[in-house]
């Protein structure tokens, strides 16, 4: 099963769909996980993913915004929608009593 | 940019390299915060080769293979130096010779096939057995290099490696068999040697067993 981090950068690819690469993802991490994303945190775990066959990526296009260097484009592949659904439905059953899913007040322990 | 930052990309594969310095530029991070974010893109990149067992096997190769080899070029030289003096037969010598060479290329041949990325570390597993004996060498009558003897070897072993990672399964296999049969000739006096072909079976065990794809396209 897909870590928490590789999960939610998973989510942020295939949110981007085509425009996803290095800066945009952690931008994009960033602003809707709320969750600071270091470019090593970043990239180890794109290399992870890509090793297990969950995206793909490739030299995209350089820009001037850049300094005349390319990016890093990012794909999540079939197999990489396989695991996030499935990590995404385990967090949905593990959750589905829990006071903040079903909006009960919680038991104080 | 920050000049540091760049200079530490050096550290990055050169494909890494282009895009986190275009990352930083586009994201607008400069100074010591751009040098942090290289350094800890390495220092993760290094410790997720880790997590692997390929560099566990190879570092633990590299300091235990020059431990024993470090007594092997010992004996060399101290067997060299009898060989002129005309106490022991050529034969002998040459036994030893060969299987120095050929215990140090195979053991290098392995590590730097295993861990390509992580060669620095196994480099210095193997150098600090180098320097504690250099430097605690007493023997007046021979040079204290001559523990070295078998580094030449082992770094070639180590840098054709890293380009090749396999022998074809011919070679190996040929070459673990003359290497076991010079030793049953030159008699096999220290036990532990026998732990020197570890890397040999090693390389048969994982050799290519088809021709290289590379030949059928050329083909």
């Amino acid at each position: 099963m897909l870590g928490e981090f590789e999960y939610v950068l998973i989510t942020a690819a295939a949110g981007l769909g085509e425009s996803a690469y290095g800066a945009a993802i952690r931008e994009e991490i960033e602003k809707v996980a709320g969750r600071n994303c270091s470019i090593g945190a970043l990239y180890t775990t794109i290399e992870r993913l890509e090793k297990k066959g969950l995206l793909k990526t490739w030299m995209g296009e350089a820009t001037a915004q850049r300094g005349g260097r390319a990016k890093r484009m990012v794909r999540v592949t079939p197999k990489g929608v396989h695991a996030a659904k499935e990590f995404y439905e385990a967090m949905m059953r593990v959750s589905r009593n829990a006071s903040w899913a079903t909006s009960k007040p919680g038991r104080a322990s | 940019m920050s000049s540091l930052a760049e200079m530490a990309t050096i550290l990055l594969a050169p494909t890494d390299r282009d895009v986190v310095l275009g990352d930083l530029e586009e994201t607008g991070v400069i100074g010591w915060s751009a040098l942090g974010s290289v350094l800890g893109l390495v220092m993760r990149q290094q410790m997720e080769l880790w997590r692997a067992w390929q560099p566990w096997v190879a570092s633990s190769m590299a300091f235990a293979g020059s431990l024993l080899l470090l007594g092997v070029s010992f004996g060399l030289s101290v067997n060299s130096r009898h060989l002129l003096r005309g106490e022991r037969g050529y034969g002998s010598v040459l036994c030893e010779a060969l299987l120095m060479l050929s215990w140090a290329w195979t053991s290098g041949f392995v590590v730097g096939s295993l861990s390509g990325k992580t060669r620095w570390v196994s480099g210095i597993l193997c150098a600090i057995p180098c320097l504690s004996c250099v430097l605690r060498f007493h023997d007046t009558s021979l040079s204290r290099l001559c523990v070295l003897l078998f580094l030449l070897p082992a770094v070639i072993g180590a840098v054709q490696g890293v380009r090749r990672a396999r022998l074809s399964h011919r070679t190996a296999l040929t070459l673990a068999i003359a290497m076991t049969a010079l030793m049953l000739v030159w008699g096999g006096r220290y036990m532990w040697n026998w732990f020197l072909f570890l890397p040999a079976w090693w390389l048969v065990a994982h050799a290519e067993r088809s021709e290289p794809s590379n030949k059928k396209v050329a083909g």
